[in-house]
């Protein structure tokens, strides 16, 4: 950005649509289990994540941008995270949060997905059982950072 | 042996019947309101529901299978997760089973009974303070969650720092508990204990008394007492509906039989007695909490039996025993010897119970649960027909249901 | 991973129910399957309100090879206070029952045996006859295998690990993959402006 002659604010249109989608990512409802609570608490007030941009969990995939895993994928559940991953409208960013979605975490037997990571594509992983709420803050600031600079997922992104 | 390969779960379930002007709809398993993963497949005729068929096992963990694989104190790790708002409480219940068959209960140092109460009370406030948050989102109430999630923090806190982490501390363990209160703790308890009248002034003035609150909860979802008892309906479900039953009382465990505590019961048996309820029994929790901080003196907070309890940390620098007491209990565990029991303590959800079963190994054989809320929301199908769907979630929301519990 | 010294899936040789010792957490009863029914009533009848819960457990070197477990309690069906529900009996039913042996239902006598029958269905295989819908509960529909019996592995059949969905995405990134793309390059940028620092 750059302040130009005169009282202009001259900037990328690329820069400024980045920087709204960042500063209003709004989480889809996907708890879990424990990891769930631990992400109510992250919307409650000792650690407001409204203050991040993320005012509202919507409850439908059609209105959400970031899918925030939030506890251990059964067998029975993962076809549903995966067509709720479907549902929702690109631009879309996915969280993996806690041992148990990161990789399975404690639950390494016949019901537990080994990792979402095996049904979705995930952007930050949050190692944690469960994570504490600064845990999954930082995540969310990673995702941020992530939608302004570009790049996705894979080895640059750990929370 | 596959995951199926048509893989979504068949969407007209095979006990409703489709017929005239009803309609199969499917609330969840991804729903806001529903508690967790719960899928209901319900036979609608207009905004009326018909038939009302839970679906669950959407978090099945198959945390019993992974309990027998491990040993007896790492068990615990897996077990703690099954009701993930209360975690202590199922720690305590299967610390209790596990003592039982050790046939050491009259070993567990004073002190230690003392903090394992004074932890359950609390997470039992802690899960109340959850449950009144989440009920009043589903009906539109956005206040009271940030409040109850504040008091909710203030229990985190001493949770973590007497056992290390927020949720499941791994703090209860067999022969007493790990670690004794870090200092500071009993100043904060302290000022928890002094501010929680206010606090819970304020959660009552926010719904206890709202009109739109009662519309809606006031005569939704009753259950008369013989319905309760033949649904097993237990803890607060089953007392607002006028059957007194708590395990504290009628099987008491941990000295619940020196304290001076009510078991609030109502008789209409509905979403609001139930409300009222689980308000009484956090004023209660908390003056249970009061008469055990009067009570604590110090003393040993783990059994001194190294047998299964590991020694302290300090000793194993000095003492050749004690390091091999705790080798052999870490790499090896203890054996417990043959036998089955059932333990159970009240949870917040009800009567929480592990049916423990040891062939002398030092592993589970079999650990089996009495999950409260598996049949607390098994009660949804006699309670749903002739309801609205918005009735529905009053319903849900009241029983208080815990998928990590219902389905393990 | 504990020790292999004593492989869960091995069954135990002893019966711990009957060398158990006297422990008093409840009235203990063995019943045969085929009195089970009548013997569940007769309790019904004398004022066991409450079916707390029905448990399986997996016995493989035994004849019979299940054992399942119904914990009954004595409440009354009305409202009742603390001091007249005082110390409630409870009692415990065990009927030991082999292979592909099928179990009466109690889901008439009591309302929630319904789900707790099916979860015994779903994860050991026991039948219960004249139950309104027998079906799996916990596990998908078409999921084959008992999990929670002992033969089965705690890592689902015969695989090192859990199985992946068909779905699964197959084309995820594998460890030590050198990065491409706006990562890359970003990588690149970062790596210039520290050489430029130095």
């Amino acid at each position: 950005m750059e302040v130009g002659p005169g009282h202009f604010l001259l900037a990328k249109l690329d820069d400024v649509a980045r920087w709204a989608q960042s500063s209003s990512v709004w989480p889809l409802t996907m708890g879990l289990a424990c990891c769930a609570i631990e992400m109510m608490s992250v919307t409650a007030p000792e650690y407001d994540v409204a203050r991040l941009g993320s005012e509202v969990f919507r409850a439908s995939p059609r209105q959400a941008d970031l899918m925030i895993v939030s506890g251990r994928v059964a067998q029975k559940m993962a076809p549903i995270v995966k067509r709720l991953y479907d549902q929702m409208a690109d631009p879309k960013w996915v969280i993996s949060m806690g041992a148990c979605a990161s990789s399975g975490g404690i639950f390494d037997n016949y019901a537990i997905v080994q990792g979402v990571d095996t049904i979705v594509p995930v952007d930050v992983y949050v190692p944690g059982c469960p994570p504490t709420p600064d845990g999954l803050l930082y995540a969310i600031n990673l995702i941020q950072q992530q939608i302004r600079e570009g790049g996705r997922g894979g080895i640059f992104a750990r929370a | 042996m596959s995951v199926s390969s048509t893989p979504l779960e068949p969407l007209g379930s095979e006990v409703l019947l489709q017929d005239g002007n009803a309609m199969v709809l499917s609330m969840g398993p991804q729903h806001p309101s529903t508690h967790g993963v719960l899928q209901i497949m319900l036979e609608i005729e207009g905004e009326t529901v018909v038939k009302a068929e839970p679906e669950i096992g959407y978090l099945h963990t198959g945390i019993e299978k992974t309990a027998e694989n491990l040993f007896w104190t790492q068990a615990q790790t897996v077990i703690e997760r099954m009701d993930y708002l209360a975690p202590e409480s199922n720690a305590l219940c299967y610390c209790l089973a596990v003592e039982k068959l050790l046939g050491v209960e009259a070993e567990i140092p004073e002190r230690a009974t003392l903090i394992r109460v004074l932890v359950a009370e609390l997470t039992r406030i802690a899960s109340h303070c959850v449950w009144l948050g989440t009920h009043g989102i589903d009906l539109g109430a956005l206040s009271i969650f940030f409040y109850c999630f504040d008091l909710r923090e203030n229990i985190l806190d001493l949770q973590e720092a007497a056992g290390g982490a927020r949720m499941h501390p791994n703090y209860v363990r067999v022969g007493g508990v790990n670690g004794d209160l870090p200092d500071g703790f009993l100043t904060r308890l302290d000022a928890l204990i002094e501010k929680f009248p206010g606090r819970m002034r304020e959660l009552r003035a926010l719904l206890q008394k709202n009109p739109i609150f009662q519309d809606r909860t006031i005569d939704v979802g009753i259950v008369s007492a013989e319905q309760a008892v033949g649904w097993a309906l237990t803890g607060p479900a089953l007392r607002a509906s006028g059957v007194a039953y708590d395990v504290r009382r009628a099987f008491p465990y941990c000295g619940y039989d020196k304290y001076e505590f009510d078991v609030p019961t109502r008789k209409e048996g509905d979403a609001y007695a139930r409300f009222l309820v689980r308000l009484d029994e956090m004023d209660e929790a908390m003056r249970i909490v009061a008469q055990v901080r009067k009570a604590l003196r110090p003393g040993p907070t783990m059994s001194s039996n190294v047998k299964f309890a590991p020694p302290p940390k300090e000793t194993i620098a000095i003492s050749m025993e004690a390091l091999i007491h705790h080798f052999k209990l870490v790499s090896e565990g203890f054996r417990v010897p043959p036998g089955d029991v059932y333990a159970s303590v009240e949870g917040p959800r009800g009567e929480l119970g592990y049916y423990v079963v040891s062939d002398g190994g030092n592993r589970p054989y079999r650990v089996r649960t009495r999950p409260p809320s598996l049949y607390n929301l098994q009660a949804l199908k006699g309670m749903a027909p002739g309801n609205l769907i918005a009735d529905l979630v009053v319903m849900i929301g009241s029983m208080d249901p815990v998928f990590g519990e219902v389905d393990r | 991973m504990p020790s292999p010294q004593a492989p869960p899936m091995a069954g135990t040789a002893i019966d711990p129910t009957s060398v158990r010792p006297d422990l008093a957490d409840a009235q203990i009863e063995r019943v045969a399957p085929a009195s089970l029914r009548a013997r569940l009533e007769a309790l019904k009848s004398e004022g066991y309100a409450m079916l707390l819960d029905i448990g399986g457990v997996d016995y493989p070197r035994r004849d019979a090879r299940f054992d399942v477990v119904y914990h009954l309690l004595k409440l009354p069906v009305s409202s009742a206070t603390v001091q007249e529900i005082g110390t409630p009996n409870r009692i415990r039913v065990l009927c030991a029952v082999p292979e592909n042996v099928a179990l009466p239902t109690v889901s008439d006598l009591w309302k929630n045996a319904d789900w707790a029958e099916r979860e015994i269905f779903d994860l050991f295989g026991i039948r219960f006859d004249g139950h309104p819908d027998m079906r799996r509960i916990q596990m998908p529909t078409h999921w084959e295998g008992h999990p929670l019996r002992k033969d089965y592995p705690v890592r689902g059949p015969a695989r090192e690990r859990a199985p992946r969905p068909d779905f699964a995405n197959k084309g995820n990134v594998p460890a030590g993959t050198p990065p491409t793309g706006k990562s890359a390059q970003v990588l690149e940028e970062q790596n210039v402006a520290q050489d430029h620092k130095r």
